[in-house]
């Protein structure tokens, strides 16, 4: 039947107290009912409509079943709309939320504030057609209205300007957020909630109002907080993350972030204790530079070239720490093999000399700085071998003339050395007998390896030997030292098939290309053995 | 079939139809026969008509007579070739309503009641709302009492429909005899058979509504003759006679005023043709129409239009209300669709759902909200802003002195929900109409009630003073509309006629007409002097919730509860082009000054522009394509969750708004 059942009367009936209701009766009443109810709820709509309201409240029955002279119906009355809840189980059954209330708790209950009496808001919807972006008016123009308007001028044309100077309001919300930000990076109190903070950084949307304040408070941070090493890797992790955020444009502030960038890289001191890992510090800053010449070098053409004569700069200043030569030569091998080529290679025989007697344990009695002197090494060694890496992939397809398992399998081992050095290095900060083992025996070896001429052979055995200390200063690395040992008995055999191969391969380079070749000659003249870790295990089953 | 039964059944058959003089003479013959049916013999004999009497007989008792009818008429309808199948579709909806209508007149509600629910899915779509209340109708005593079903009932339905379509029809309900199908369709339809080809299936709009008797007294009514030209002497013209327009301002717009000569021109040219439309209005203006624009082809487009005399006395304006408003109207910004108006809003806060009205002077100052606690509320926007300016700390503490607490001016005196209030051109009044049926004039400057007017016998669901103030209009529930003018308690006019709630009014620039919209989806436009009803508009598929009248007089907009604003030519009471856009009630619209934009306010949180100057342009190359273009929607400026009540165009072409922020219902 209709939506009004009979049982619903027949119910209705019995709670109003009229038990004798014959089924005929209920049957007949219940469509009239049914017309009635739509009958008040159409004038109730009526009310709602005129009461400006798209949502019916119980003030609306009153108002219908006012119009038809009837009598309101009472304890509904409340300021807005009712809210029903859903029969479980039934589909279209609802009921309101009628909670039991103790008296006694609304005896006792605190008096409610007063209500706030009404009140007019003025501000203004749109100015000559455009929406101003303030507070009042719906958030989603913020951030398009200044495109609209460019286009909209354009399009047509000769009109006056109706370019507004919007005022630079910052909303409450991103306030919050931007001292949240800064607080949380400055008191690196708790890692993993900056760790979220990062992220939601590197993720959100709607934080490019923030860009200006982030590049100040980063710029202020940096140049009054050198001494505080976590602060500094905290600031260029937010650094990274606002280069991550897909929604942020970056680009015009770009030149105020540099500065606080490359003194984190190249800085004489960043951090005063000395556990603070200033090199990795470094190492991050050098790679955030990459990533930012990577990405802004089309762009912003300058930007390369500046940032590489200031690198330079540092790097061949002999009056520099060596902490800053690390920086730049860190900071210029991430910026690319060419500028390794050019600027590191170009001068590294000199600084290498420049740069022996501080790697040598016995004159420099300072054992800070030989470390560092080691660590500079290192970092040359690693960006040349990286570069000459990068040259040799050139000749992939060379055809070797005796590519021999063995060989092969010497390679690989032999490629797994650099990390191990880099381990050693590392490890050597916290375990500093180590570091002196290898400062005590490194040098000493490679003293004559430096003085002897191109020859390869002699060069090799020397290598030979220094690895076995190397390798002895790890002896929890069992494979390695084994395969020193190992190493040593083979060493002749080898180093006469690697010595003709060598030439042979390096006739071939010259012949391709004099210049990679002169420089692998070089290199190996000024590395030995150390260099060919670099070289990829094809081409080392070459060489070997 | 037994002889006396048949015209037992016949008898009764006669009386039923209201036939009753045949009835008596049938009588009388078969009296006069002493009982024997010689007389009758003629359609005793003849077995074909024997048989129709027979279907009758049994269509009489049979209520699922009435499914099998209408469900072979539907598939037979929905099967037929494509080309006639939207003009055979269309009877399907009177057929079905009346199907339905018919089984709950005989008392069978259940049967009623399935037919309806089975068949209803086809006509949802476009007749949702008249389903929803024909869907409570389930006893032959709501026939009587629901006016939308008597109004059915009474009334022939007119069907424009094509030879070929309704010579498919006849042939159809002939060859199966559905004399059922063909008694009700011969009952409630009326054809209107045109030769040619079917119209195309988009322009049915108007075939489709069916609202009673509207369309035969629609089309009478709408022969009438109006004149919908501005007042003469109007300020505007004086304004163009002292020169005042060519101010800086104006001059800085030389371009625009080119255009707006041939745009004067080409009018002229329209009115030309509209004249010859309507000869009455030809004779009456044409002539002193083209003769003014001879005259003034180098003024305005107002001027262009023409003139007729007021039939009210017109209220005296003092001399510094002119002034000020002719200084208005020289400052007046030039709007068009590149020139954007700026819209300043009002927010009220605090409401607590108790908002049912806003309403803005005329020249913003001044902003009055009726409330549902049957107070009327005042601010002085020109006071606050002043407040703003001085520093609010030190402001406040004033105010609150000043006006114990309360920075508007609360005015209290009616008994019910205030379901408008609205201020008097200058300012000085407001008019408020409540549930408690009266309308109450206030004082701004005394800031207390003046008078009390009575009159309706319901609820007062808005109150309109005149352009020129003194008279005001009123409607209400009583399904009236009541003109007043200030210094009387009795209303001087009624007009009646509406089939529904009135639900909104509003005055014609000449102040000789008002436009109401009514909850029976039609907007009726009423002469002032004689109180007839001129023009019928039928189109809006909902209630009419707000009305705007264009500043020349010749245009009418009307938004409903669905969000659809109409655009209305008075003289020929058509439809330019619906406005569509909006997804909720439009609460409230408005043109600017020189009429080419017209704004809107509605429920869905947003006040949208519309172009409305190159719609009207365009609407001769419109006719002569007879595509119905849309106009533009030129912006749209979404509000902070504030659906917009009110919208009003200053003199000077400022657009304010106002409108209650509703907190989203946690």
């Amino acid at each position: 039947m209709g939506i009004v059942p009979k049982e619903t009367i027949e119910v209705t009936a019995q709670s109003i107290g009229i038990t004798n209701l014959s089924p005929e009766a209920a049957l007949m009443l219940a469509p009239d009912v049914e017309y009635r109810v739509r009958e008040i709820m159409q004038e109730a709509i009526k009310c709602m409509r005129h009461s400006k309201r798209t949502t019916l409240t119980a003030s609306d029955v009153d108002g219908a079943l006012n119009l038809r002279s009837l009598e309101p119906s009472y304890g509904f009355a409340s300021g807005g709309p009712f809210r029903f809840r859903k029969a479980i189980g039934h589909q279209d059954l609802f009921y309101t939320d009628d909670r039991e209330v103790d008296f006694k708790d609304v005896i006792e209950a605190p008096l409610p504030k007063a209500p706030l009496d009404s009140e007019v808001v003025c501000h203004w919807l749109a100015i000559e057609g455009v929406q101003p972006a303030i507070p009042e008016n719906a958030p989603l123009e913020v951030i398009r209205a200044p495109a609209e308007n460019k286009i909209y001028e354009q399009k047509d044309g000769p009109l006056i300007d109706v370019r507004l100077p919007v005022k630079h309001v910052l909303s409450r919300e991103l306030q919050l957020y931007f001292q949240k930000i800064a607080e949380l990076t400055v008191s690196k109190s708790s890692p993993a909630l900056f760790k979220k903070a990062l992220v939601s950084l590197a993720s959100d949307s709607g934080l490019h109002p923030l860009v200006p304040y982030f590049t100040n408070f980063i710029a202020d941070e940096v140049s009054r907080g050198l001494n505080d090493f976590l602060l500094l890797f905290n600031l260029m992790h937010v650094v990274r993350s606002l280069l991550q955020n897909p929604h942020i444009h970056i680009e015009p502030y770009l030149h105020q972030l540099m500065p606080s960038i490359v003194t984190c890289l190249v800085s004489r001191k960043l951090g005063n204790r000395f556990a603070d890992n200033h090199w990795e510090l470094r190492d991050f800053t050098a790679n955030l530079v990459s990533l930012i010449c990577k990405r802004f070098g089309n762009t912003y053409i300058t930007l390369q070239s500046r940032l590489t004569k200031t690198l330079v700069n540092a790097f061949l200043d002999p009056k520099k720490a060596l902490t800053q030569h690390y920086g730049a030569i860190q900071g210029l091998s991430a910026l690319g093999h060419t500028v390794v080529r050019l600027l590191i290679l170009s001068n590294l025989e000199p600084y290498l000399c420049l740069l022996e007697p501080e790697l040598d344990a016995e004159k420099q009695k300072n054992q800070m700085k030989s470390y560092e002197a080691w660590r500079v090494y290192g970092a040359l060694l690693r960006a040349a071998g990286l570069c000459i890496h990068d040259r040799l992939k050139v000749f992939l397809n060379l055809p070797s003339p005796s590519p021999s398992f063995l060989h092969k399998g010497k390679g690989k081992i032999i490629n797994a050395e650099p990390r191990k050095r880099k381990l050693s290095a590392d490890s050597s900060e916290k375990q500093p007998p180590h570091k002196r083992l290898i400062t005590t025996d490194g040098p000493d070896v490679l003293r004559p390896q430096d003085r002897t001429g191109p020859a390869p052979m002699h060069v090799d055995k020397l290598i030979g030997n220094y690895n076995l200390p190397q390798n002895s200063a790890q002896p929890s690395s069992s494979e390695q030292a084994s395969d020193g040992e190992s190493r040593n008995g083979k060493e002749k055999e080898r180093g006469k098939s690697r010595a003709i191969s060598m030439k042979a391969i390096l006739g071939q380079i010259w012949k391709d290309d004099l210049d990679s070749g002169r420089l692998l000659v070089k290199l190996q003249q000024l590395y030995g053995d150390r260099i060919l870790p670099f070289i990829p295990s094809t081409e080392m089953s070459v060489f070997l | 079939m037994d002889p006396g039964q048949v015209d037992e059944f016949v008898m009764g058959y006669l009386k039923k139809k209201g036939f009753n003089s045949a009835a008596k003479h049938l009588q009388e013959s078969l009296h006069n026969n002493n009982g024997s049916t010689f007389s009758s013999n003629d359609y005793h004999n003849d077995p074909e008509l024997n048989k129709l009497i027979r279907s009758f007989s049994q269509s009489e008792n049979d209520p699922s007579r009435y499914r099998e009818g209408y469900s072979k008429l539907r598939s037979w309808g929905y099967n037929s070739l494509d080309l006639y199948k939207h003009e055979l579709v269309r009877v399907m909806y009177p057929v079905f309503i009346h199907c339905y209508m018919d089984l709950v007149g005989k008392g069978h509600t259940q049967e009623a009641r399935s037919f309806f629910n089975s068949f209803r899915k086809d006509h949802e779509m476009v007749h949702l709302r008249d389903l929803q209340k024909l869907g409570g109708v389930l006893a032959p005593s709501h026939l009587q009492e629901m006016e939308f079903a008597r109004s059915l009932r009474q009334s022939k339905v007119n069907i424009k429909i094509c030879q070929y379509s309704y010579d498919l029809l006849i042939q159809y309900l002939h060859r199966t005899e559905s004399t059922l199908m063909l008694g009700i369709i011969n009952e409630h339809i009326n054809f209107q058979v045109y030769s040619g080809q079917p119209n195309s299936a988009s322009d049915d709009t108007e075939a489709v509504t069916i609202v009673g008797s509207f369309h035969e007294t629609a089309d009478h009514v709408n022969q009438k003759e109006i004149h919908w030209g501005l007042l003469e002497d109007s300020l505007e013209d004086r304004l163009e006679k002292t020169g005042g327009l060519l101010s800086d301002s104006e001059k800085g717009q030389g371009e625009s005023k080119a255009g707006d000569m041939d745009d004067s021109k080409k009018r002229s040219a329209e009115i030309g043709k509209q004249g010859s439309s309507i000869k009455k209005l030809k004779k009456d203006k044409a002539g002193t129409a083209t003769a003014k624009v001879a005259r003034q082809e180098t003024s305005t487009v107002l001027s262009s239009m023409p003139r007729v005399k007021p039939e009210l006395a017109m209220p005296v304006m003092s001399a510094d209300v002119e002034e000020s408003i002719l200084e208005d109207l020289r400052n007046r910004v030039q709007l068009s669709s590149i020139a954007m108006p700026s819209v300043s809003f009002y927010t009220f806060v605090n409401t607590h759902n108790g908002l049912n009205s806003s309403s803005i002077s005329h020249d913003g100052s001044l902003v009055a909200g009726g409330f549902s606690d049957s107070s009327i509320k005042v601010w002085d926007m020109a006071k606050i802003g002043q407040a703003g300016s001085c520093g609010l700390q030190d402001e406040n503490n004033q105010t609150v002195g000043l006006n114990g607490r309360r920075n508007y001016t609360l005015l209290v005196g009616h008994s019910g929900p205030v379901y408008s209030a609205t201020f008097s051109p200058p300012g000085d009044y407001v008019l408020s109409s409540s549930a408690d049926t009266t309308i109450r004039l206030w004082s701004t400057k005394l800031n207390a009630n003046l008078v009390c007017y009575k009159g309706h016998n319901h609820t007062v669901w808005d109150a309109q003073f005149s352009p020129f103030g003194h008279y005001f209009a009123s409607c209400s529930h009583d399904r009236t509309a009541r003109i007043w003018s200030m210094d009387r308690m009795q209303p001087l006019r009624m007009m009646a006629g509406h089939l529904s709630d009135v639900d909104c009014v509003q005055w014609h620039p000449n102040c000789n007409y008002i436009a109401t919209g009514s909850s029976d989806k039609t907007v009726r436009l009423w002469d002032v002097q004689t109180g007839e009803c001129v023009r019928i508009f039928i189109g809006h598929r909902s209630m009419v919730l707000s009305l705007a009248m264009s500043p020349d007089g010749r245009y009418m907009a009307s938004g409903d509860e669905d969000g659809t604003i109409m655009m209305w030519d008075l003289s020929t009471a058509r439809c330019i082009t619906p406005l569509m856009g909006h997804n909720s009630c439009v609460w409230t619209l408005s043109y600017s000054g020189e009429g080419s934009l017209l704004a809107s306010g509605s429920a869905d949180c947003t006040v949208k522009l519309w172009d409305v100057s190159s719609s009207t342009k365009l609407t001769k190359a419109e006719e002569k394509n007879g595509n119905s273009n849309r106009l533009r929607s030129l912006r749209t400026f979404p509000t902070k969750s504030t659906p917009v009540h009110a919208l009003r165009f200053s003199r000077r072409n400022l657009l304010f708004a106002a409108g209650a922020i509703s907190k989203p219902s946690s």
